[in-house]
């Protein structure tokens, strides 16, 4: 018996993908800009915190990277509503992601700021620039523009994972699917649906990481070369 | 060489057809008259079928449809023998003269009408709409900006979605297990299930006191008999008349679901 595959059944879906793909990319979106905002402050306080500071956010990273997502989700979108917050699940979930990129990013941009030679910080000391300045041009900047690739790897990686939430009750694009599934039993033109989505979804989603790149890091628009 | 063997198999399945017609026909002309006369009920039930029906480590049977099976041998002055069925068998049995009725959850539907008769609605099986008991809710607009859970995929997430009003969030998860965690947790508020399972929760979990609210769907069931075997089913009728008059299958029915049994069985010609 051969399989005779029916894209019409699945394709007539399509607002429920649609709507599956706005919810994925709303949930990358908003957990990537607080992922960094949470990566980047961590990875200060481990490279030039006080100590306590810096064994907490070790317990941070070192927790989450080495616990499943699903279960990191479960416990802050169950757990939270059990101690009588409740919160649309969309917003536990991103929650969910941030917390859990925040850990990754925290990683990576602490490598880049110990990657900044000491020779650079005591030459922005001679020119007298400030500790904020310091911080922002000397530090985080060119950190940043070192381990980009890697963040955007990881950025991507995070995109793909979100489809785990679907487990915890979030309609994005993978849940979306399920729901599909279960109505055609078409699961083989389901899955190759979504396999064709998400890698437009990662090329889109390198794409405006490479365009925020070159936004970010002027130098390496006008000279062409990396660090 | 296709058609050849495949007239054989039909040749053949006519003939068995016909050996079974005519046993059952000469040794059980009357299967209620047989019930009598051997002081015994044969009644197939399904073990797994919690809490309908179901089977404990001793061995014992337990649940509504076991009640009612049992209160059924009992107002009859007949020994019953339950005999163990799963859902796909519950039908051959009954043909192949294994049991005389089905008690088994068994939906009354057009489809099977045309292999086995049945009895009046003795029974229900629902989807409803869950909520904790303090909760007043009973129509579909109070769902309205809440959260109502429901396992993807299911029958019963096929229902709420079709008569949902525009606004209810239907949220879906990937088992029983986790819609179930959404509620306790009360991420969801509400839960579309049957009423069944909610029994099963509340039982497991003390603290919580989940109810049955809205009834989204009913389907009746009723006892299976042999085609044919018209004394039996009147006889069945008359019983479950008189035990829906006398409050006894209600009885039963809230005992395990907390809710009365539905118009649809106790108005039910």
């Amino acid at each position: 018996m051969t399989y005779e595959f029916d894209f019409g059944a699945v394709l007539g879906y399509w607002p429920l993908l649609l709507q599956g793909t706005l919810t994925t990319l709303r949930l990358t979106l908003f957990s990537t800009v607080f992922g960094i905002l949470i990566g980047a402050f961590c990875a200060l306080v481990k490279t030039g915190g006080p100590q306590w500071a810096r064994t907490i956010v070790g317990l941070y990273v070192e927790f989450i990277r080495n616990t499943p997502l699903l279960i990191q989700s479960y416990f802050l979108i169950f757990g939270i509503a059990s101690m009588g917050l409740r919160l649309p699940i969309l917003v536990g979930a991103t929650i969910a992601l941030t917390v859990n990129i925040g850990a990754y990013t925290t990683e990576i941009v602490r490598a880049g700021i110990e990657s900044i030679h000491r020779g650079q910080l005591e030459a922005a000391e001679c020119l007298g620039l400030s500790k904020v300045q310091t911080y922002l041009h000397i530090i985080i900047r060119p950190a940043l523009e070192r381990v980009y690739p890697a963040l955007a790897s990881q950025y991507v990686l995070l995109m793909l994972a979100s489809s785990i939430l679907s487990s915890v009750g979030v309609e994005e694009l993978f849940g979306m699917s399920n729901r599909i599934q279960s109505d055609t039993f078409r699961n083989f033109e389901v899955f190759v649906v979504l396999g064709i989505l998400y890698l437009i979804l990662a090329v889109v989603v390198r794409a405006g990481f490479s365009l925020l790149g070159l936004a970010l890091f002027p130098r390496r628009r006008k000279l062409g070369t990396s660090l | 060489m296709g058609i050849s063997s495949h007239n054989r198999k039909r040749v053949s399945l006519g003939i068995v057809l016909v050996l079974i017609n005519m046993t059952s026909g000469i040794a059980h002309a009357d299967a209620l008259a047989n019930i009598i006369s051997n002081g015994k009920i044969r009644v197939s039930i399904d073990p797994a079928a919690q809490p309908y029906s179901s089977v404990d480590e001793t061995g014992k049977y337990a649940g509504s449809e076991v009640e009612i099976a049992a209160k059924l041998a009992k107002d009859w002055n007949v020994a019953l023998e339950l005999i163990p069925t799963s859902p796909a068998n519950r039908i051959p049995y009954l043909v192949t003269n294994r049991s005389d009725i089905v008690i088994s959850t068994l939906s009354i539907t057009d489809e099977r009408k045309k292999v086995i008769d049945f009895s009046k609605p003795y029974s229900a099986i629902q989807i409803v709409v869950g909520a904790p008991k303090t909760d007043n809710i009973s129509k579909l607009e109070d769902l309205v900006g809440k959260q109502v859970a429901v396992t993807r995929g299911s029958t019963n997430d096929a229902e709420i979605t079709k008569v949902a009003i525009p606004g209810t969030n239907i949220v879906r998860f990937e088992d029983d297990a986790t819609s179930i965690t959404a509620l306790l947790s009360g991420q969801a508020s509400y839960y579309v299930t049957a009423p069944a399972l909610l029994t099963t929760v509340n039982k497991k979990n003390p603290s919580t006191e989940i109810e049955p609210k809205i009834v989204l769907k009913t389907n009746v069931t009723g006892v299976g008999v042999k085609k044919g075997e018209t004394a039996l089913q009147d006889k069945l009728n008359q019983w479950i008349n008189a035990s829906i008059t006398d409050g006894s299958l209600n009885a039963i029915y809230k005992r395990h679901f907390s809710i009365d049994l539905p118009p649809e069985v106790t108005d039910a010609k």
